[in-house]
């Protein structure tokens, strides 16, 4: 099940204009979009984990591609999170 | 009448883009063989129009409204919009709305239903294999979006349906035309999930062996039971498969086959036997 909401704030972060607003003010970005606590707070910690059982997998690599993360944190926080839970992968 | 000149597959990993300066010299080298050998092919074929069936990273569709399948029926086609894919030569591509629109009436006769756009943006999933093969110029496009990306996905059975419907859709084109099909993206990968950066080099060689012998229904068998567990991005074997219906399951020519771990992927290449 996918959380429309943050779903739709990192297809519109593909904008260069509006990431660029977003590195520069997450908060302002942010309020724009009607997140449940939970999921905004999810996303104002960084926390992949979290993020990850709620968004398509490209779409939150590309978050945090965008966002800034490095990529060896984000392939060991990915890669601890362990979220699909069928296994080793979720979608063939 | 049109005809079926060529049908061929390449991966698509945006590390080839992305990450090209910092992989080692042989994954380079080995890339470039590969792309170079598809090009030379597609080259050769004298091609009038090129269909190429590839995912749609997020670029046109979002889970606000999804296609399985969707044919660009456009006079052009916008370029890749990936800000690190500025290199790419093309911020138009040519489209052929008279072959798009014919498969999409060719489709519908034969019980498909897809999604029609009529402007399109093709994303890395279909520009890197026609950059880094280096076709120039390149061939009017059809773009077949195929939706690898988001579950649910079409059955493969669905997919082979689909390529052998393109291959009689060519045939049945009321006009000269030399048209090829290229399937891009796969093999095996995993992108954003657990096990991102984990290549199934077994499943791949397996894949592989079984497009090699043609056989579809042992190929689809194969794959209903494996290409669940060889990463989310291997789901974009299902274009191979829509391209080995295309060629009327008589196997393929490998060209090449590559675990780059720089890459995320099992990188393949391959072009199908048409005789």
């Amino acid at each position: 099940m996918r959380d429309y909401w943050l779903s739709k704030l990192f297809f519109d972060l593909q904008s260069p204009p509006l990431a660029d607003e977003y590195r520069a003010n997450r908060g302002a970005v942010l309020a724009r979009y009607p997140l449940k606590p939970e999921v905004r707070a999810a996303v104002e910690a960084d926390d992949v984990a979290a993020l990850a059982k709620r968004v398509n997998p490209y779409l939150l690599r590309f978050y945090f591609l965008m966002a800034g993360m490095p990529e060896d944190d984000f392939l060991r926080r990915i890669r601890a999170s362990g979220t699909s839970g069928k296994g080793k992968t979720a979608h063939g | 009448m049109a005809e079926l000149v060529g049908v061929y597959a390449a991966s698509h990993g945006p590390m080839i883009v992305r990450n090209w300066d910092k992989l080692a010299a042989e994954e380079r080298n080995s890339l470039d063989t590969a792309f170079r050998e598809l090009g030379r092919r597609i080259t050769a074929a004298r091609l009038d129009a090129l269909i190429v069936i590839s995912p749609d990273h997020w670029v046109n569709f979002f889970i606000d409204n999804l296609p399985s399948i969707c044919v660009g029926v456009g006079e052009e086609h916008d370029g890749p919009p990936e800000p690190w894919f500025k290199a790419f030569p093309h911020r138009k591509m040519a489209g052929h709305p008279a072959l798009a629109e014919h498969v999409v009436r060719t489709a519908l006769e034969r019980d498909f239903e897809p999604s029609v756009s009529y402007k399109l943006a093709l994303d890395h999933g279909f520009c890197i294999p026609l950059w880094k093969a280096g076709i120039d110029p390149l061939p009017p496009i059809v773009p077949v979006v195929l939706n690898d990306i988001e579950p649910p996905f079409p059955s493969v059975k669905r997919c082979y349906a689909w390529g052998a419907m393109l291959a009689e859709a060519v045939a049945g084109f009321p006009g000269k035309l030399r048209v090829a099909v290229l399937a891009t993206g796969g093999l095996s990968h995993s992108i954003g999930e657990p096990d991102m950066g984990r290549i199934d080099e077994d499943f791949d060689r397996d894949c592989i062996r079984r497009f090699e012998n043609g056989d579809p229904p042992a190929l689809l068998d194969f794959l209903n039971q494996r290409l669940p567990s060889a990463g989310n991005g291997a789901s974009e074997v299902r274009n191979w498969v829509a391209a080995h219906g295309a060629a009327r399951g008589r196997g393929f020519e490998l060209i090449r086959y590559d675990p780059i771990p720089n890459v995320y992927v099992g990188c393949g290449f391959a072009s199908w036997r048409l005789g």
